[in-house]
């Protein structure tokens, strides 16, 4: 009898959980449905809009492969307003007074999206509106869920995270070995031949010296940057070019993109992630996604940050630009597996929201001060 | 206005003021707002405090940050030393260069003229990167060169540094440009006044010191005032061949505001108010040279001749040292860029298969091309044409008028000159969304067009002012006793005679509006694109190759406007 009672036990369970079972699934399903049915709306609401208006960076991929292939894929138009982002934002803010609201979606830079996009409230929520099934399924991001970087979680969307580059150097001038700690960098026999964009100026350059001031401390900076006569530009290609003929063998900020060419060109150039001494970093290059409010075409600009943020959008463009998605479905294989952030590793994220809107421009103030002053 | 411009006021208008007063105010409202409204709105803004989009608030404190950032001071200092040190021998040059083309028998005059045309509107950014293959003391060529020679151990060159970037300039734009203007004000000096100097017995540097030089003054002086205001906003140069070497320039202060996060424009107007005081003081001791009682009538009703001074065996020695330096200065490094355009990668020719046509058959297949081609010839041609007809009237009331409004109306004109590229457009930019027009103009290329022809106020109405203070009064008042209307006089006398002036102008216009990136690159849209932003943003993501390519066919299509441009002005001139 216990034994009867026992299995009765056993189907009972057993039958609740089949139908708790079903009835999740159908209700999954209806919410797939309606998912499904709701971007299809979506998408029919933007071609009727005709058109999408991105502001961005003026990149090739932009222009060569996200571009055509969104048109293609949605028969959507991208008109692409390329330029600086301080161009850009002036431009948008001028437009905003005089009651001209001309743009759809914003692909900017870390400082541009938090200092200026967001503190000047030129953005809407974006996470309502992320309704393609495969944006909205969070087992698809590696992180659980779309990572949005704004203290509210609402606006700016975060879809890259990669190891960002510690420096470069070319191995026909420098040895690997001859820089195995941060302080080999400041051995004479690398006097005037490390370059490095100009720190004392916005950029790439002065967010390196601000990490380092920060990670290794003002002394360093102090020896590496005045000390070390490290030779400073404005223009990447000069960098780039100084690496490959060895001019300056050791370059701090160039540009895994500028990079790639030298390496199918057979130049002997090895990329750096990390040095004792210094931590390794990770970063959202090359751009955070945000739509702008009162957008000119709202529900296109909705299909656009849906389908860059789906895994044909990041892909594309993580082929072309090299830097490692926050997605779980984008193929990693072409990628440096340097540049792929490892389990387990503490990084310094250098596009953490509290770094960008104050961590950074204090110590970049500070490096300002100390190489300014000599 | 000077006493030189009351002399070529035919008296008889004087009783006829009406119709040109109310064109004088006219142009004095139309250029208060579209010159003065920007200005304005960017001096209000410097004081403004506040964040964008919020309430604003006025202080001085954007002022201090700028004059009191470190370095301001040592900028602003090495500005002036690099302009004045770039001016002196650039000036004399391009008198030298003017006179040999226009007023000798020298061979190959039009060619030299036509190779200045060219070279001028050559894209600075590869051409200077074109002198760093050349120069560079590691891997540079001439210095490779030098090596091999006996008794050379090192490098001779260094492009990083003062005088690297004195020499550059000199290359890239340091005579181009003023020989263009200067040549045709030197063409239409009649040869009466030297040849009464020959006959009494002056030699031809005196005839040049005492006679032609002085005549020609306003033009020499106003080049002069141009290009010092010019040299003190020059930038991609210095910024390429200073940076690595530590030295920093006033316009490289300006840029590091206008690229901030949070941008800090107040700061960047700030220090951009110092040209203004340049100008202005510069404009001072303009006005008081013209109007020292002094007379620069060169073109009267009293016959013209054209016979050029003859330089005998000299004239060959004088066209080979003009060949030389146009060989050394500018054949040479363009000669490196049209390689490079067909390289693999610019400058580097130790990697397998290093020449290639993708660079030139990827720009050619750019679907934005074809758009921004025809958008830029749009702007271009709109550009020349509407500068010529505003500017030549304007020219015209400043030479043609005594009146109090005289020196407003050319202090105005001068505004787009000392503001720094990127400022300008944001003016106008403010400007064009605060009219009714701007549905119309705001993202247009009749917008853009507008912005450069703004922008052109300066050299078109100085040029103008120049070949019109050379005109005597006398052959407006023998048309004008004939019975002729002031179109038809205008038509029939004074527009033959400003044709060389209208095309040497309206050409570089052309080229100007082809060429310029930081006036549109605020106000153009995804439809209005034109070339010299496509040029941009190549430069941006480092596809230099490509970027010489197209810098190379834009300089191919100003060429090809030249020699049409030339002819027609020629044709115009009656010179035909």
């Amino acid at each position: 009898m216990r034994l009867i009672a026992g299995w009765k036990r056993v189907w009972l369970i057993g039958a609740f959980v089949l139908a708790f079972v079903c009835v999740a699934a159908t209700e999954l399903r209806a919410q797939t449905k309606a998912s499904d049915k709701e971007w299809v709306a979506v998408v029919e609401a933007a071609k009727k809009e005709g058109k999408v208006v991105v502001a961005g960076s003026p990149d090739p991929v932009m222009r060569n492969d996200i571009i055509p292939k969104f048109t293609a894929r949605f028969g959507i138009p991208v008109e692409f307003v390329a330029g600086r982002s301080s161009q850009i934002v002036s431009r948008v803010e001028t437009e905003r007074a005089a009651g001209i609201y001309s743009i759809d979606v914003f692909l900017a830079g870390p400082d541009t999206s938090a200092n200026e996009l967001y503190n000047d409230k030129m953005i809407d929520p974006l996470k309502p509106l992320l309704v393609m099934p495969e944006v909205a399924d969070g087992s698809k991001w590696k992180s659980g869920k779309v990572w949005f970087v704004d203290p509210q979680e609402q606006f700016i969307v975060r879809a890259f995270s990669s190891v960002a580059t510690l420096l470069f150097i070319n191995t026909e001038h420098v040895k690997p070995d001859e820089l195995r700690q941060m302080k080999d960098l400041l051995n004479p026999k690398w006097r005037g031949k490390i370059s490095t964009e100009d720190p004392t100026t916005t950029g790439a350059g002065a967010n390196k010296a601000a990490r380092f001031y920060v990670q290794i401390g003002e002394e360093f900076v102090k020896n590496l940057y005045i000390d070390q006569k490290s030779v400073r530009t404005r223009e990447r290609r000069q960098m780039t070019d100084w690496l490959a003929r060895g001019t300056q063998p050791i370059c701090l900020d160039c540009r895994e993109d500028d990079v790639r060419p030298l390496l199918k060109d057979g130049f002997k150039i090895l990329e750096i992630f990390e040095i004792a001494g210094a931590g390794p970093t990770i970063n959202g290059s090359p751009w955070m996604l945000s739509l702008a409010n009162k957008a000119p075409h709202p529900k296109a600009a909705q299909v656009f940050a849906n389908w860059i943020l789906a895994k044909e959008g990041l892909e594309t463009y993580a082929r072309g630009y090299g830097s490692a998605t926050l997605r779980t479905d984008v193929d990693e294989s072409f990628l440096n597996p340097g540049n792929v952030p490892k389990k387990g590793v503490k990084y310094f994220d250098d596009t953490d929201w509290k770094w960008i809107v104050g961590g950074r421009h204090e110590n970049r103030d500070k490096v300002w001060k100390l190489l300014k002053a000599r | 206005m000077s006493r030189a411009a009351t002399t070529a006021m035919p008296r008889s208008r004087r009783f006829h003021l009406r119709p040109i007063r109310l064109a004088e105010f006219s142009f004095l409202v139309f250029l208060a707002v579209v010159m003065g409204l920007p200005l304005l709105f960017l001096l209000t803004g410097s004081f403004n405090l506040s964040a964008p989009g919020k309430p604003a608030v006025y202080g001085v404190d954007n002022w201090l940050r700028a004059f009191t950032d470190s370095g301001t001071l040592s900028a602003l200092s090495m500005s002036f030393t690099l302009s004045v040190v770039r001016l002196i021998p650039a000036m004399i040059l391009s008198v030298s260069f003017a006179w040999l083309i226009a007023r000798t028998d020298m061979p190959g005059g039009k060619f030299i003229e036509s190779v200045c045309w060219i070279a001028y509107f050559v894209p600075d950014f590869p051409l200077v990167l074109a002198w760093i293959l050349l120069l560079d003391p590691t891997f540079g060529f001439l210095n490779s060169l030098a090596k091999s020679l006996p008794g050379v151990e090192g490098s001779i060159f260094n492009p990083y540094g003062f005088w690297g970037i004195v020499w550059v300039h000199t290359s890239t734009g340091g005579i181009w440009f003023k020989v263009m203007l200067l040549v045709p004000v030197f063409r239409r000096l009649g040869a009466t006044l030297e040849e009464a100097a020959r006959v009494a017995g002056a030699n031809t540097a005196t005839m040049l010191w005492r006679i032609t030089l002085p005549v020609l003054a306003p033009m020499i002086v106003a080049v002069s005032v141009l290009s010092f205001i010019r040299g003190l906003q020059s930038f991609n140069t210095e910024l390429l061949l200073g940076t690595p070497a530590g030295i920093y320039v006033y316009s490289t202060k300006i840029y590091d505001f206008l690229q901030r996060e949070p941008r800090a424009y107040g700061e960047a107007t700030a220090l951009g108010s110092v040209f203004l005081l340049v100008l202005a003081v510069l404009l001072f001791f303009y006005w008081k040279f013209l109007s020292g009682g002094k007379k620069f009538t060169v073109v009267t009703g009293q016959g013209f001749s054209t016979l050029r001074v003859k330089l005998g065996k000299w004239r060959y020695v004088a066209f080979a040292g003009c060949l030389l330096y146009v060989a050394v200065t500018m054949l040479l490094p363009l000669t490196f860029l049209v390689i490079g355009s067909f390289m693999r990668r610019y400058g580097f020719f130790n990697i397998t298969s290093p020449f290639t046509l993708n660079h030139w058959h990827s720009m050619l297949s750019d679907p934005i091309f074809l758009v921004a081609l025809k958008n830029s010839l749009i702007i271009a041609s709109t550009t020349a044409i509407g500068g010529v007809l505003l500017y030549s009237a304007l020219a015209y009331l400043l030479v043609s008028r005594r009146t109090i409004t005289a020196p407003l109306l050319e202090s105005f004109c001068w505004i787009p000159h000392v503001l720094p590229g990127i400022l300008l457009s944001l003016g106008v930019l403010w400007l064009f969304l605060a009219t009714p027009l701007r549905f119309f103009l705001y993202g247009s290329v009749w917008g853009i067009a507008a912005a450069l022809i703004l922008a052109d106020s300066p050299v078109t109405t100085q040029a103008f002012k120049a070949g019109l203070l050379q005109l005597g009064a006398e052959l407006e008042e023998s048309a004008r006793v004939s019975g002729a209307s002031w179109r038809y006089t205008y038509r029939r006398v004074l527009l033959p005679l400003l044709a060389p002036i209208a095309a040497a102008v309206g050409l570089m216009n052309f080229g100007s509006a082809l060429t310029s990136i930081s006036t549109p690159v605020l106000l153009y849209s995804h439809e209005s694109r034109p070339l010299a932003i496509l040029l941009l943003e190549y430069s941006f993501t480092g596809e230099l190759e490509r970027a010489a390519a197209l810098g190379l066919l834009i300089t191919a299509i100003i060429g090809t406007m030249m020699l049409v441009g030339r002819k027609l002005g020629l044709h115009l001139a009656g010179s035909e």
